[in-house]
Parts: structure tokens; sequence; C-alpha cells
């Protein structure tokens, strides 16, 4: 396997300007490169250094600098939320098989049309109905773009979650947070560049969702989590942080005599670097996450103070998220708390099982937004709703729904957004999209547009081929740019 | 072959020597003097036009392909793309200089841009004739002249090139390095100390030798290979199943490696272990290991619930193409599943007659049946054959007495497979006494008839089995299986009239083995009944699926959170017994009894003594019982025994590997989607493009053993120039052809071609021997070099394409840990085994979470034996890049990060190891800290200190002792200081680099 990153990782500006100065020769480059090296966007700006996540810039004019990905978890009902359904509440209780062609789905057991258990308010300035199950992000509806036409390619869990996080519904590929990084660097040497803020609910399929697949593991997404050691190995063992210094000095004396005797090693020496890199690292992760410095009424925003635990946890992440966005961090990944109906998969008690989820998210993300904008941040910072499907419009049993990858909504917001618009339609069942479809890799060029990357030159050779994040397919959705 | 007799020479050209490539033509001094289309062009073609004008036809544009002569050089309207011998007048080099934009090729879209170096090498190609070739690594190896080793071969490069090479590695430094290659862990003391002191000129080579010859050895290259196999012990996905027995494949691996089984021997075992005429067995237990290697196939990951199990199928198919042919092959097959290849001669049609070899075969639990088994059931067996001839000559004598009339009764005759309306189908009908084309597999049919076998509960003789199938001949709670043929599930329901108790009724669909809710929970059927009762499935949603009939002695464990759901247990008492089975619209599931036959007794009982009896005969017998013409037997003593015997039977291990099946052809699939096939079925063969002349197989079933011999063929040209390239790969950090998994188009090239054609011919000279190639590479003076790099070699070698000097490089994951642990004196050295759960941090969490926590520690083991399961892989070995395992990696990440750092400094695992030696040490009677850290750096570098690293260790233990208020003997018996020390031991980089 070869790939663009040998220029980043393995060689360095000095190896690389040899190289070419004294003429080595095409072939042999390309032998020992990939050839596709030198044609690659990201490789031409990459060698500076050993340190893959050094900043890099993208080749397009980027609106944002960060992404915050709240995940929602098991598949939130479209017909529930975003996308209203009149009908299903004028033929609540008829045979769908009467009405439409069915699918299959994964538990196989269809029930009748269902209508939504809540009404819909019309919010804002743009008037774009929300149901009750987002009082609050409702208000902030004229920040939103709401895409009702998005379609996955799997109606199971795993395969779409992979799908959602990797562009392929299978183990092993490189998530979306990796790929940014890989692509732009990170702004920040004392963070991780891809942070996974976990909730709760490590989604199925595993932390492989936030995995680097065949990247270097230096892209891969950093589990945060609520608590003393948010971060793994980020708490010094010695009992004194004086000790540390003193071991870290002697180990970097020692080190020094090995580069002696075996002469230049950039191998080494940027591990011996990394070693200063770590040190920082493990400062820089505690004052992250001690949010004492933060006021009452930025806790309040967020609903810290709720009675509900979970939306504490919620509020929890929301807040870490924005000082990540302060720090630099370039894709921050919210996962959901465990509320105690197994994620949004409602396969039964719909109605109870959505509340206790819309609960635990709806006031954390409006105050989100809300200390984005107030701060200046939300011009940078793209935010993003999504699960990895929606949801049947039909019963599943009686009061639940079954997974449906034909039809769900999600909806951006912030940088390069243009708030209080709605995209695409479905049926009047919400049950498949009728316009505009939009795919998992239209959001991924969307994102990596907006980030200054064209999703088409973002790539790494693997297997022979080129591979992208959007795999052969995406486009940007202009309809929902400013 | 076309074009082979000129390939070692242009490479010469290319790589050799270094002068003749910068300075020969007078206009453009880069060029070289003779253009060749593989060193040269092909690189160029491949990465900026194939992918519109190469093999694939389904993306060509404008009709013009570069991928061969005939289509560059074809008459076209707007004149030919290459005209040999006059690039002028070629179109191609026309386009790729067009000065407007729209128009240059490559055209924008696909962002590439040909340089002007590239440009004037095809040029200067097309000037000379425009001569195309065989892709390199398709033309089988040629022997170099003469007899020339490994180091004649670089040595001529690195000499042409002006090049001093290093000098010969400290004795210190080669044993480390030559211990972490071979077995993945750091030499002792000892063995350091009596190398040091080896003055005979064969030291080197001795240590070499005990290495290979050690036990480590083969779990370091068993690691290895599991790179490349995807290997896992768990299937991912939303609940993490456990692949049952995957650790046998494990075990398997290592005994491979340190038995030095040949390498064709092993491929053969790998993809068709199953089905060797001369299975290999166990020198020990005497088991069939060759059948283990079949395991592979089942590594991959596994769905519970796929809403459509042909896409399903259809991706772990796709799946193990991948695997199997990077593995053995260096192909990367997988990309013509939608398209024909865009850059190798790999088209569709190539790709679906694997798939149809792949359909074939079925997934099955395997026993490891060890001579102790084997020796029990042959008592059994035995013990049965006493029993049935005492019972016969009873009945012999009483015949004497009784009437000696014919006997008659009702028996099945073979039915119609199909009724005149369509409405049903026999599936399979076992009352007339044969398989009906059924595959019966494992020990519970062994050799064994259908039918005739006493009926016994209780200790009391009934009568004979007749009209059934039965695992039960030998004796209840031998594991085995019967299977239907493949057929398409045209029908409502299908029922099938069987019995049994513990033990699985199965229909499998589309080869989907998973069968759990919510979907497929009602195609597992638990048999559970003493008596024939239908059993029947609503197959409605599937109709126009293929589908077999599996009946399993044994059940699988549903329980849906715990670590060992889904893993087949065969019972003490598990057996099954199936009549007959049809697929059918109403609700009739009957099948007539039919025709009177007749049987003279006498004959009969003859027969059945020799377990020859016909089915008539049976009945005859039966009848005779019956109607009280023949006694039961008292036999409670011969029962008791048995059942004595049984007792004795040793367990018998599961895996689950691969069994034939019959044979299933694919056609191809339109842009890879099952649903839209796309003519006729392709038949089973090898690939085309390195056995043109391939005819389809002549088979009785999948095709796996034609497609393994295939590929251990000695006129293929890439099994052995890939496997040899994968030993040297991890000798140096660096293959020969360093894409060592892509052999194609789109890979790197050779950096010495000749030396890699003489490794491939000289291992299959040695009988595939991997040890022998090792030993050869781990000898040559290049291995033995310091990694100290010659003066100048940033100008002239910067990569170290020549091996001037030994790679520095970082050791792996596995390596790494391993030797903390040996190093720490914690090391456990027990082999083999189920895996030790992982140790589970509070970040580790998810749905199939395992149900036990692990020790942080792993119990000392070798980092192999720790289990890995894909939702739950153990953070140390990814962030140090061990593969997430879901396609082959025989190159693995070499990344440098500070979460790296953070691990090898705040990891508790670590700490703890530091601890532990620094507890090691202090009761260890060195006289003073110089004799002390001399010890230490022996342990973990295979040296001694440096004077100045003994000054600053010296200075950091007066500092420590100073900040503890402790005195010079106190200072000796400080666990804390000394593990502190140690830690630091451990964070040198040193200590994780092999140099």
């Amino acid at each position: 396997m070869s790939g663009p990153h040998r220029l980043t990782c393995r060689m360095t500006r000095r190896e690389m300007l040899t190289m070419c100065r004294n003429g080595f020769g095409g072939v042999a480059l390309l032998g020992l490169m990939g050839s596709s090296a030198f044609g690659n966007m990201v490789a031409q700006v990459a060698p500076s250094g050993t340190n893959p996540l050094h900043p890099k810039p993208g080749g397009l004019i980027p609106k944002a600098r960060s992404i915050i990905f709240l995940y929602m978890d098991g598949g939130v009902s479209q017909v529930d939320s975003f996308d209203p359904k009149p009908r299903l509440a004028k033929e609540n209780g008829e045979n769908p098989y009467d009405k439409f062609s069915v699918d299959a789905t994964q538990f196989n057991s269809i029930g009748k049309i269902l209508q939504s258990p809540w009404d819909f308010q019309r919010y804002g300035e743009s008037g774009i109905e929300v149901s009750d199950l987002f009082p609050h992000v409702g208000q902030c509806v004229d920040d939103l773009a709401v895409v009702r036409s998005m379609v996955a390619d799997f109606p199971e869990h795993t395969n779409a979650n992979y799908f959602l996080h990797t562009g392929i519904g299978i183990q092993g590929r490189p998530s979306m947070g990796a790929w940014i990084n890989y692509g732009l660097g990170s702004e920040n040497q004392d963070l991780p560049g891809y942070v996974v803020l976990d909730g709760g609910l490590i989604p199925p399929g595993g932390l492989d969702n936030f995995n680097s697949g065949f990247l270097p593991a230096a892209y891969q997404g950093s589990i945060f989590r609520a608590g003393d050691m948010p971060l793994p190995n980020i708490e010094p063992q010695e009992p004194t942080s004086d000790l540390q210094r003193r071991k870290l000095n002697l180990m970097s004396r020692t080190d020094k005599h090995l580069l002696g005797r075996i002469g230049h090693s950039d191998h080494v020496e940027s591990a011996i670097t990394n070693y200063e890199l770590a040190y920082r690292m493990q400062a820089s992760v505690p004052e992250l996450t001690d949010l004492s410095g933060e006021s009452e009424a930025t806790r309040k925003l967020y609903g810290m103070d709720s009675p509900d635990p979970n939306t504490r946890i919620y509020a929890t992440e929301c807040l870490l998220a924005r000082r990540l966005v302060e720090r630099g961090v370039r894709f921050i990944e919210l996962t959901c708390p465990n509320v105690a109906a197994d994620r949004w998969d409602q396969h039964s008690n719909l109605k109870e099982g959505h509340e206790l989820n819309a609960h635990a998210v709806d006031q954390p993300i409006a105050g989100l937004i809300r200390d984005l904008k107030g701060r200046g941040l939300f011009e940078d910072t793209l935010v993003i709703w999504a699960g990895e499907f929606g949801r049947t419009p039909f019963a599943q049993g009686t009061n639940g729904r079954d997974h449906n990858p034909s039809a769900f909504s999600i909806w951006l917001a912030g940088a390069g957004i243009k708030g209080g618009t709605v995209y695409g339609a479905t049926d009047e069942y919400g049950y498949r999209v009728i316009d505009k479809e939009t795919t998992i890799h239209d959001l991924h060029a969307t994102m990596l547009y907006l980030l200054g990357l064209e999703h088409e030159y973002l790539t790494y050779r693997f297997s022979g081929r080129d591979i992208r994040l959007t795999d052969v397919g995406g486009r940007v959705i202009q309809g929902i740019l400013s | 072959m076309e074009g082979s007799l000129a390939y070692h020479r242009i490479a010469c050209i290319v790589f050799g020597l270094g002068v003749s490539l910068l300075g020969c033509s007078k206009s453009d001094p880069t060029l070289p003097d003779q253009v060749d289309f593989n060193y040269h062009i092909r690189p160029i073609l491949s990465n900026s036009c194939y992918v519109c004008h190469g093999p694939d036809i389904s993306t060509r544009e404008a009709d013009l392909r570069l991928d061969t002569y005939a289509g560059a050089t074809a008459k076209r309207p707007g004149g030919r793309a290459i005209v040999p011998g006059n690039a002028k007048r070629s179109i191609l080099i026309h386009r790729v200089q067009e000065d407007d934009p729209e128009q240059r090729m490559p055209p924008p879209q696909i962002n590439k841009v040909l340089t002007e170096h590239e440009i004037a090498l095809i040029s200067k190609w097309i000037d000379q004739g425009a001569q195309y070739k065989t892709h390199w690594a398709l033309i089988p190896p040629q022997k170099s002249e003469g007899p020339r080793s490994i180091d004649d071969l670089l040595q001529e490069r690195i000499a042409a090139k002006g090049i001093t090479p290093a000098n010969p590695a400290s004795r210190a430094s080669l044993i480390r390095r030559a211990s972490y290659v071979l077995t993945g862990l750091p030499p002792s003391p000892d063995a350091v100390q009596a190398f040091e002191q080896d003055e005979s000129p064969n030291a080197y080579a001795r240590v070499v030798d005990s290495l290979l010859a050690s036990a480590a050895y083969g779990e370091r290259w068993a690691r290895h290979w599991m790179d490349l196999v995807r290997y896992s012990e768990s299937k991912g996905h939303e609940f993490d199943f456990t692949i049952q027995g995957a650790w046998q494949y494990r075990d398997y691996l290592i005994r491979a490696f340190n038995e030095d089984v040949p390498y064709n021997q092993f491929v053969l075992e790998h993809l068709a272990g199953d089905v060797l005429e001369q299975p290999r067995r166990n020198p020990d237990d005497g088991f069939n290991e060759s059948v283990i290697g079949t395991a592979y196939f089942a590594l991959g990951e596994g769905k519970h619930s796929p809403v459509d199990t042909r896409i399903d199928e259809a991706d772990r198919i796709d799946n193990i193409i991948d695997v199997t042919t990077k593995t053995f092959q260096g192909l990367t097959v997988a990309c013509a599943r939608c398209h024909d290849h865009k850059f190798d001669p790999i088209p569709t049609r190539d790709y679906y007659s694997l798939y149809g070899i792949v359909e074939s075969a079925r997934f099955t639990p395997v026993p490891i049946l060890s001579d102790d088994y084997l020796e029990v059931v042959g008592d059994l067996v035995d013990l049965n054959q006493t029993l049935r001839s005492d019972i016969a000559s009873r009945w012999q004598s009483s015949l004497g007495t009784t009437l000696a009339v014919p006997a008659s009764r009702v028996i099945p005759r073979p039915p119609a497979t199909q009724d005149t309306t369509g409405a049903r189908e026999v599936l399979g009908d076992f009352r007339s006494g044969t398989l009906s084309g059924w595959i019966a597999d494992g020990i519970a049919f062994d050799n064994a008839p259908l039918y005739g076998t006493p009926l016994i509960e209780e200790e009391h003789f009934l009568r004979l089995t007749e009209g059934v199938a039965s695992s039960r001949q030998i004796s209840e709670g031998l594991p085995g299986a019967l299977r239907s043929p493949t057929f398409t599930l045209g029908h409502d329901s299908i029922t099938v009239m069987a019995k049994g108790y513990k033990s699985a009724l199965r229909l499998v669909i589309d080869n989907f083995q998973l069968i759990r809710a919510p979907i497929h929970g009602a195609l597992d059927q638990e048999l559970s009944s003493d008596t024939l009762t239908p059993h029947r499935f609503d197959v409605s949603l599937w109709k126009g699926h293929k589908a077999y009939l599996e009946l399993l002695a044994g059940t699988y464990n549903k329980n849906r959170f715990v670590t060992d759901q889904h893993m087949l247990i065969v019972h003490d008492s598990s057996y099954f017994e199936i009549a007959y089975a049809l697929a059918h619209n109403d609700a009739g599931f009957d099948l007539p009894r039919q025709e009177r036959s007749e049987a003279a007794l006498e004959p009969a009982i003859r027969a059945w003594a020799a377990e020859k009896a016909s089915i008539a005969q049976i009945a005859a017998i039966n009848q005779a019982l019956e109607s009280g013409e023949f006694q039961h037997p008292q036999i409670h003593e011969p029962i008791r025994r048995k059942q004595q015997i049984k007792q004795l039977l040793p367990p018998a291990e599961l895996f689950i590997g691969m069994t034939e099946g019959d044979r299933v052809t694919s056609a191809v699939f339109g842009r890879g989607n099952h649903k839209t096939p796309d003519g006729e079925p392709v038949p089973h063969r090898f690939l085309t493009a390195l056995d043109s002349t391939s005819t389809p197989f002549i088979e009785t079933s999948s095709g796996r053993l034609e497609f393994a011999q295939a590929i251990v063929k000695p006129s293929n040209p890439l099994t052995a120039r890939v496997m040899v390239n994968r030993l040297w790969h991890h000798a140096f950090g660096r293959g020969i052809v360093e894409t060592v998994d892509n052999f194609g188009a789109q890979g790197s090239l050779p950096t010495h071609p000749e030396l890699l054609d003489d490794l491939a011919l000289r291992f299959v000279e040695s009988g595939w021997s991997v040890k022998s190639i090792l030993r050869e590479i781990l000898l040559s003076d290049a291995f033995q070099r310091s990694s100290e790099p010659p003066a100048g070699i940033l100008e002239l070698d910067p990569s170290n394409l020549l091996l001037s000097h030994y790679p520095v490089r970082r050791l792996e994951a596995e390596a790494i840990r391993d030797g903390i642990l040996a190093t720490s004196g914690q090391l456990n050295p027990t082999m083999y085994g189920p895996p030790v759960p992982i140790h589970l941090t509070e970040f580790m969490k998810g749905r199939g979470r395992p149900a036990v926590n692990g020790p942080l520690d792993g119990e000392g083991r070798r980092s192999l034996y720790i289990a890995i399961r894909r939702n739950f892989l153990s953070p140390m070995m990814l962030s140090f890049d061990m593969p997430i395992p879901f396609s082959t990696f025989g190159a693995r990440n070499s990344s440098n990060v500070p979460a790296q750092s953070l691990t090898m400094l705040n990891d508790i695992f670590i700490a703890e190891q530091a601890r532990h030696w620094g507890e090691l040490l202090i009761k260890q009677p060195h006289v003073d800290i110089k004799e002390r850290i001399e010890h230490i750096y022996l342990k973990a570098f295979a040296r001694l200190p440096e004077p100045d690293e003994l000054e600053e260790a010296q200075s950091f233990f007066n500092t420590e002792a100073e900040e503890l208020g402790l005195g010079p003997e106190d200072t000796m018996y400080s666990v804390d200081i000394w593990s502190a020390y140690c830690h630091v031991i451990f964070n040198q980089k040193e200590f994780i680099y092999l140099i």
C-alpha cells in the first residue's frame, strides 16, 4: 500500500527536496510513493515536517473552520420532527399496503398507518414547521437549513452508521472526521483534531465509526468522556509533576545519544518531538474540560440546571463542543445520552422514547446555537444534526416505527448555510423522497466544500485505488448554501 | 510470453545503472536510452489515462483504449492516438500538450497533470516504436545469470551509485534485530552475552538458526499472517458475535510456521483444506490440520439481520475475494466487482467466476477430532458391530425353530421430485435408504449406513431404524451435518419430517449463517421430539432466493447479550433423523407410503450383520420383531458399556470452516448489483490474466481445489514472488515491491527485480520453505549492516532503496507490548488456546461488549493471544497501527503521533510493568547502581550503557534519592526509584525502535 501520506509522514521536506533536486527520476518516485502523489492536491500542499496534523490549506476558500456533528443515534422519525404529514392523521389506522408499495423492513412487522403523536408549530420568520418534540430548536429555525429529502443506502443500523460516518457501509473505512483532519490538519496541536464527546451511547458498529481506517492512526477520533479522566492516558501516573518532568529530561538526554549513534532519523526525531506535544496535551485537556469559568447564564442557556439528568449530560457535551471549537478543533461529534429508551430507535413506544430523547437534546442544542452566535463563532462553525436513517410512516406493531432508509430529515446550521431554508420533499406519507433526493455522499461533499476541500480531490491511495470519502458519488447541496 | 526477455535488461537500465538513467540523451539528459513500457510508460498511462482509456469498457471515453497496442494504434477519424515510431504524428502527444485546458488531456476533472518529463518519456517511447509489454508481474520469474547471492545483487547497484555501504552492525544490535524480526521478542541477556563471546565464524548463523527453531518464531509469523486474512474473533456489526473457534486457526498458523509447512501446502490448506486427499495430521494429537486452514474464509464481518440476504452474501463474498486475491496473488481482484478492473487485466467475468466458486462452498462447524477421540469412536463402532453380530446370531438360531417364510412390508418407493401441478416439490426423501443427493458431513456419518441401527431407548431394544437418515448410527452426541443440495425457493412453505434432540434444523438462505431474530429467527428450529414431526418453515418472504436445508447435531446458543452468542454446542444427547423434506404451497405435507416389497428373513439377517441390508430387508426384520417372530434381545450390558465408552469421548472443539456444497455459478452482476444479472452464469475457472489458456474447471463441486492448485502451480508468476516479498518486507521494513498486496499496474515497481525473481525461484526449489528464505535473508550482509547511514547517502539514495544501511523502524504494536512483558519479567510463555479476554476500559463501550473484562496485563500472554473483537479492539494496539481487521494489510502504517507518547508515558499497563520490573530488580544482588543499570540495558537494549548514559542515570538516581531522603544503600532497595527508572527505559525511543 502506498499513499500520499508518505509525503507527510515518512519524508521530511529535506528528503523531499533532496530527492527532487538530485533527479533520482520520476520512475523511482512513482515506485516509491504511488504514482498519484503529485497529482493530488493534498499531497502538493502537505510536506511540512513530519507532523501529520500540521494545518494545511484546503484549496477552496473555506467558510467553516470546524464542524459540530450532532449524531442522533438510532434514527429520528422524520414525520415526527421536521417533516409534517397531515395525511397520516387522516388515514391513521389504515392499511399501508392499500396506499403504496411497502419495502421489506428490518423487523418485518408491518402495522397500520400511524399518525404523529405530536403537533407541529410554525416558528420564526421562515415559518418552518417543527414538531412539539423540539420547542427550543424550533425557536432557532431561522438559522437552520432543513433537508427533508435525505436517503441512506442501508436499513440496518451498523451499515447505516458506517455509511454515515465513513461513506461506505462496511467496517474499516476512515471516518469523516479522520478524512477532514487528513485534508486540513488541525489548528491546535495540543488537542486531538477529531474529538468524539461520548454522551453515553457508542453507536452500533462501535468505535470503528470514529476510526481512521486505512489512514494513519493520527487521524482517528479521540473519545472524550465526562468525568475526571476525559481522555485515555491524559493523566500522569507520577505522584508529582516534577518527577514526570525529571523523567522526561532523562529520556530526552538518552534519546539524544541514540540519535548520535544512528545518525539522523526522522522517525526517531519526530517520536522525540511527540513527547513534548504529549506533555502539553496533559495540561490542555484538563483546562478544556474545566467548566468552572463558565457563567451561570451560559450554564442555564445550555440546560445544565435541568432536572433531567440526560439534558444535563447533553448540555455539558454541547458546552464542551463550543470550547473545542474555540480551541480550533476541526471535527467534533456528540453521541446521545443513554435515556431509558434505547437511543432514537423506537421500534415500539414511539411516544415515550422520542420524548425522552428529544428532551435530552433539545435545549442544549438551542443553547449551543445561541451561544455560538453570541460569541461570533457561528459564522465559522458548521452544525449538523442527523441520524443514520428515518422511520416508517406506518407502525411497527402498534406504537413503534421501523427503519426507513428511503426518507429522513436532517438539518445544517452555521458557516455557509442559508438559515430558514427547507430543501427537498417527501411524498404525502413521508415515506419516500420525491424532490431533490440527497445522499449521505452529498452531505459529505457539502461538509468538505464548506471546509474548503473539494471532495473529488481529497483522496488516499489504498488497494491501488484513490479512495474518497464520497466514494464515487457526492454533489454539493447548493440549495442550502448562503 | 511477450516481452519477457527484455524484462531484466530493462530493469537494469532503470534501477541498476543510475548513470545511464541520468545521462544518455543529448536533448534531455534525464531520459533513459531505451524507454521501457513496464518501467516507464505503464505507470504514467495507468495513473493518468486508464480510468477513461483502460481495460474497463463501461467508463471508456471516445472508444479509445491505451492499454493495448491495437487500441492505441487503431485508425481513428482524427488520426491514430499513437503512431509507432513517430511521436510528432501521434494524436496522444498533441492532446497532452494542448494549450486550451478544455482540450488538454487528461481533462481537468481527472485531477492529473502530466509533467514535461512524462511527456518526453512517452514521446521517446513512441519514437522508439511504442512497444507494449505484458505487465512485469505477470511474466514468470526468470533466473538471473550465474549463481548470485542476495548481496551480489544488492551490491552491484550500491557500487554503481558510488556508495560505500555501512559497516557491519554491532553484535548487540544484530542479535536484537534478528530476535525481534524472527520472534517479535528481545533476546535474553544470556543469549546476548553468549553471542558476544562466541568467536566462531558461524556464531551469527547459530543465533539465526536457534531463533528460527524457537516456538516464538511461529507466534511472530502467525501474527504477520493474521494481518493478511483480517483475523478477528468476532463478527463486528451490531452485536459483535463470536466467530466460533477462530483461535484454532491462530494456533494452526503458529504450528504451521514453526513446522515450516511448505507454503504451497499451506495455500492449498487455506483454500481447500477440507477436500485434500491426504490431509496433514497433527503429529502429536493426530487431528486434521489441513481443514483448519479454511477457517480464514470465515473471519470476515457478519450481520445478524440483513434485510436483503443477497446483498449481504455479495458483500461477504466480495470480502473473501478481496482478501484471497490480495493475500495469495498480490492482486486487487475485488476492483472488478462492478466493472472491469480499471488498471489490471481482470474482467468482471473473472470476478464472478471466483464469486461462483466461493458461493458453491458452505460454512460449517468443523470438529477438531484427535486420535483419542477417533479411538473412542472406533471402540463405539466395534461395540456396535459386536452387538450386531450377537443379535444376528440369536435371530439366526431362532429362525431354525420358527417359520422361514418371506416377510413383507410397505416400503416407500422413490417419489417423483415434483408432482404434476407444481404445488409441491420433494427436496429430499430418505425413506428408501439413499441420501437423495444430500451431503453428509462429519464423524456422525462416517462410513455408516443410513438405516438399520438398533433403536434403543432406556436400555431396551425397540427395533431397527428405518426410513430415515440418522446422525446416531454410531452414537448420539457425535458432531455431524446433513445438507440438501442448493435449490430455489418457489413455494410458500417448506416442511421437514424430522425428529431429534438438542439439534438444529436450519434453512440457510443465500448462504446466510447468522440466523436469528428479528427477521430470520424462525429459519432455525430446534429438534426436540422422539417421533417424526413435521417442521414447517414459512418462506414466502424469500421466494426466488437460493437456499439449502441443514440439519446439525447440536444447537446454536442464542443468548443475545453474552460473548459466546451464536456458538454451536454439541450436547451428549444431540442427534437428528430426517425422513423427507418438501416445498409446498398448500397445507399438505404427507408423502404417500408406497409399494409393497418382500424380503426373505434369513438373508436379511446376514446382510444386516454385515451392514449391507437393503431397506426391504430391514423392514422385514422389523416386521418379524413386531409380529413376535423374533425376540427383542436383552442387551443391557453392552448398552451400559457403550454409555461408559461414550463418557470417554474428549470434548471436540469446533471452529467454523468450509465444506463443499454443490456447484453454483453466478452471472456477472451489472454494476455490481445482484438484481441486474448480465448474461449467462460464468463457469468456474482461474484468473485469465495469469493463465490465458485456462479452460473452465472440470470439477465435481465448488472448484476451490482447482483454484488453489492453479495458485500453487509453479508457472504461476505471482505466488512465490508475493510471498518472498512479504518475507523481505518484514526483514527490512519495506518490500522489494513496496506495495506488498498489490503487484498490479497501480502497485509499485520492484526496486530489485532480479533479486525478487531469484528469491522466488529459490523459494520454489527449496520446497517452498519459508524458513530457508528467511535464513538466507537474515544471513545476508545487507541485513547485518549498521543502521548508520553512509556519507553522502542523502544525495545518492535518500530513501535507502538500495539498502546500503539497515533501515531504522518502529516496532509493531505487539512487539512493543511483548517486549515490555519480556523485559519486566512478566511474560507468560503459555502458548495456544482460547483468547484471553480483552481488558475493557471505560472508553470501550457499546453493543456486544464482552461480558468478561480481561485483566489489564492480559495474563502476561503475548499479544496475539489477547481477544481480537472487532468492536472492542485494544486502544494500545490501535494507536501503534495494528490494522483494523477488514481487509488484507501486508504492510502496516507506521504512524508517529503524540497519542503513542501518551500511551507509553501514562498508560497504567506500562506503569504497572515498570513497577513489576522495579520490584524484581531490588531483589537482585547487584553490588551497585552501575552493575544494575548494565543489567537493565542488556535486558532492554541488548547492550551495555555508554559512559555518559551511566553518568546521566547516576545523576537521576542522586536527585531522586535526595527527593526521597534516601542514602546510597537505601536507593538500591527503593522500588519507587527503580520503577521510575524502568519506566524511563520503556519510554526511550531505542526501546520501541529496531536499529
